[in-house]
């Protein structure tokens, strides 16, 4: 990880209030526009972020000029580390390690401080005073005290679980596909909180119910962490009983984050330095997907019971919760809220579409056509939507669950942003190896009428010739930054760029290259009205799974940044670093996030940014589902 | 091995200060003793798998502070727990007096679903000392006030030898069990559009 006090943060605002285009994308490409270096305001030294003063410019273009002057105008010292400590009131424990303790305050949602005295009337636990991270005092492993605290933690690597890429699946899933391996099933069952490499692993995750009885961990069996299951309850039960919510636990290196949902708990501990709004959102995310097997009804047990134990309803579940935490470091649909579609050509998709629309009119209310984790059309009836989150919880359930691979299958599931209470019933079948079908009813009794429907839908896809394009798309990939068209002002056709056509010698860069023009190195982009995003394909030097990783994780603090409450939204934001060249730009319609060689040009990389918008504006209809109703609740 | 799924059974372990719950917990899950006395802050965690009937259950014992300032703990505490155990001093009477505070200070906090029935087991511990020469609390005393509430099993231990300990919690985790309610059938509503009228709750939390 880079280190935040090495790097430059360079950010600024623009603020564009007068730009209301009607297409996503509108754009001049003359970006040098004087009057801007005459508005700049610059902001103290001591915050990273800048507001630039109304813009002359209706436009949604980066001004190269003004943004390059004012990053040159900010303190490089600023880092992003005071994010969470203005804005939450924070506190250090004068114990051995540095804890910080972060609660809110029930009643009228303000942070306030806490303090936990190590000795005298208010309780402390003995793992605050003696170890970094909260664990059983009296387990009977008092001798390894000590030696795991976080602050001897320097030479702890994480180690890589589901980064072993099975060289014949790779080669199945086509050179396009980057995501790593994922090997289904609970990992390092025998561990438990006294075993070191239990205590070394970066990020844990934790389920369990408002008495402490586990319910599910990332690592480790939850029985043998019955104790530590008991000190999590115990922590949040007693920040409870005072009125209080506990957040955020900051320890060293890791962070504790803690999310109440009802009777059930979820606990984060992570040294991944992800900001806390990321590990908040996946804890949210942990929660939808026990809510997609069992809806909130579970809270009805919890209310007639509060011994109850979930765990046999859960049963077989370990790997749906274990792949979606996996998807948190590769997936960008779990911190975008956000799906993406697999390129296809424009009438394919139609085609797809109309033959889904059909079905949804007789009686469907749902029907989602997927590979992998992109969506190849979906159509809900009655002008309902489905949520980005639903979506990517959904396809996680499908594909993790082995059963749905073997055979057609007919499930109760929820979707949690739809309706949280209640069951839907999903029909599922794979029609290839990565594509499925899923048909969602309110009716249990609609098996055998979804099954003609999917045979209906399979006659005409395979008729179509569609699946053969499916795994087309999926071996060649959707955008590659070699491919990004030349500058647009110089470029003759108006829309001669299509996806399809890739310049002879891709192949050859893909693997020598150094990335696109002026030293692109990857993209996201993301369109607001869609709920849609397109991220580019990976291509060297970001070619390994580790170094993916680490991008993701670097968009994912760019886009916690800028979506900060306390401080955003902002406009744009430029930040460098040893790694990489991070450009950030909002606006009403897209989020764009670009990553570019740590010794790219600033005012080159702005300029590169306009291009790629125009770009994904040409082939928009190609990478986006259009005319699918936008989410509308 | 034991084919129906494993059960969690949460014990509280109650009495007043120093009467020896950490020690318990010490022997019969790591088979040590210290005379050296520890306070215990707050709450200490253990666990340990006990078989019974070919059935595997994880004991997830809560060895709670005795002190009187830890008991605003209670209500976080208690919730949700499968048995209480309460622990008296054999050669110190108003440890003994005190069970009933104990008994009715969980029963308060922890609200169980059926309070007449919600399972106890009372240890008098350190039998040991003095060779018994110091002991106020009668096994007869004991017993009485243990039938009287419902006839909860009484042990009488020692967490220094050991003896009792074992069966001490095999009884426990046997009335833990025993006190399981019937689980009824998951079955959460189905999403109805017969209406016409889209289901959803109305605090949408999106």
């Amino acid at each position: 990880m880079a280190s935040d006090s090495d790097s430059a943060y360079d950010s600024a605002a623009d603020q564009n209030p007068n730009s209301l285009p009607d297409t996503p994308i509108n754009h001049q490409f003359n970006s040098a526009i004087d009057d801007h270096l005459s508005s700049l305001t610059l902001t103290p030294l001591n915050d990273a972020v800048s507001d630039l003063a109304p813009s002359q410019s209706s436009n949604n273009v980066l001004d190269a000029n003004s943004l390059a002057d004012q990053i040159e105008a900010i303190d490089r010292n600023s880092s992003p580390e005071f994010e969470v400590s203005t804005v939450e009131t924070t506190l250090e424990v004068a114990v051995s390690s540095e804890v910080v303790v972060v609660v809110e305050e029930r009643e009228n949602n303000l942070e306030r401080e806490s303090n936990l005295e190590s000795d005298g009337g208010v309780v402390v636990w003995r793992e605050v005073e003696g170890d970094a991270v909260a664990s059983p005092s009296s387990s009977g492993y008092a001798g390894e005290r000590g030696s795991s605290s976080a602050s001897s933690a320097s030479g702890i690597e994480e180690i890589e679980e589901h980064q072993v890429r099975v060289r014949d699946r790779s080669l199945v899933n086509g050179i396009a596909d980057s995501q790593p391996a994922w090997i289904p099933g609970k990992r390092h069952e025998n561990e438990d909180d006294a075993s070191i490499s239990w205590r070394k692993r970066k990020k844990h995750f934790f389920i369990l119910s408002h008495s402490g009885k586990p319910i599910y961990s990332r690592y480790g069996d939850e029985h043998k962490l019955a104790g530590f299951s008991a000190t999590l309850q115990a922590i949040i039960s007693f920040v409870e009983n005072g009125g209080d919510r506990v957040k955020l636990v900051r320890a060293g290196k890791h962070q504790v984050v803690f999310l109440v949902k009802g009777p059930i708990y979820l606990v984060c501990i992570s040294c991944t330095e992800e900001p806390y709004e990321s590990l908040r959102g996946q804890l949210e995310l942990l929660y939808g997907q026990m809510i997609l097997i069992l809806t909130k009804s579970v809270n009805r047990c919890f209310e007639k019971n509060s011994k109850f134990d979930m765990t046999p309803l859960l049963g077989g579940t370990d790997a749906v919760f274990s792949s979606l935490i996996h998807s948190f470091s590769w997936n960008p649909a779990t911190f975008l809220h956000a799906y993406t579609c697999l390129p296809l050509a424009y009438p394919t998709r139609q085609a797809a579409g109309a033959i889904l629309q059909d079905v949804a009119d007789s009686g469907v209310l749902f029907a989602i056509l997927m590979c992998k984790h992109k969506v190849v059309s979906l159509v809900g009836a009655h002008k309902t939507s489905l949520h980005p989150n639903d979506m990517l919880l959904l396809s996680n359930f499908v594909m993790s669950s082995e059963s749905f691979r073997t055979s057609e299958s007919f499930s109760p599931i929820c979707l949690p942003k739809y309706n949280p209470m209640a069951f839907l019933y999903a029909y599922v079948q794979y029609l290839d190896v990565n594509t499925y079908l899923v048909l969602l009813t309110t009716n249990s009794d609609a098996f055998y009428h979804l099954k003609e429907c999917r045979i209906h839908i399979e006659a005409v896809l395979l008729k179509a010739n569609l699946l053969t394009e499916v795994q087309r798309s999926m071996l060649d990939g959707g955008m590659h930054v070699e491919d990004l068209p030349a500058d647009p002002s110089s470029r003759t056709g108006s829309a001669s760029s299509h996806l399809g056509q890739h310049s002879p010698d891709r192949f050859r860069d893909t693997r020598t290259g150094v990335g696109g023009p002026c030293g692109l190195w990857h993209f996201i982009y993301r369109s607001i009205y869609l709920d849609q995003y397109v991220s580019s394909e990976f291509s060297s030097p970001i070619n390994t799974p580790q170094q993916q990783k680490r991008l993701y994780r670097a968009y994912q603090k760019i886009y916690a940044s800028m979506h900060d409450k306390g401080f955003g939204p902002h406009k744009t934001q430029f930040r460098r670093d040893e790694n990489y060249v991070l450009l950030c730009w909002v606006t009403q319609d897209f989020e764009l996030y670009a990553a570019f060689d740590p010794l790219a040009d600033k005012a080159l990389a702005i300029k590169t940014c306009n291009r790629v918008c125009q770009w994904v504006k040409d082939v928009e209809n190609e990478i986006f589902l259009l005319g699918a109703s936008p989410f509308s609740w | 091995m034991a084919s129906r799924r494993r059960m969690l059974l949460k014990v509280i372990i109650l009495g007043d200060s120093g009467v020896g719950k950490t020690s318990l917990m010490n022997q019969f899950v790591n088979h040590k003793f210290t005379n050296q006395y520890k306070a215990t802050i707050g709450a200490d965690f253990l666990t340990k798998e006990v078989q019974i009937d070919d059935r595997l259950f994880t004991l997830q014992i809560w060895d709670t502070a005795g002190q009187e300032r830890f008991q605003s703990l209670g209500v976080a505490f208690y919730r949700g727990a499968d048995c209480c155990v309460l622990v008296n001093d054999v050669n110190v009477m108003k440890s003994f007096d005190n069970l009933n505070r104990w008994r009715e200070d969980f029963l308060l906090q922890a609200s169980p679903h059926d309070p007449e029935n919600f399972p106890f087991v009372v240890l008098g511990n350190k039998i040991d000392v003095d060779g018994g020469n110091s002991r106020v609390v009668s096994a007869k005393k004991a017993k009485a006030w243990c039938a009287s509430k419902g006839n909860i099993p009484y042990f009488e231990t020692s967490a220094k030898d050991g003896t009792n300990v074992e069966a001490a919690f095999q009884c426990i985790a046997k009335n833990a069990i025993k006190n399981e309610p019937e689980e009824d059938i998951y079955l959460p509503d189905t999403i109805d559009m017969s209406g016409n009228q889209q289901q959803r709750s109305s605090g949408c939390d999106c």
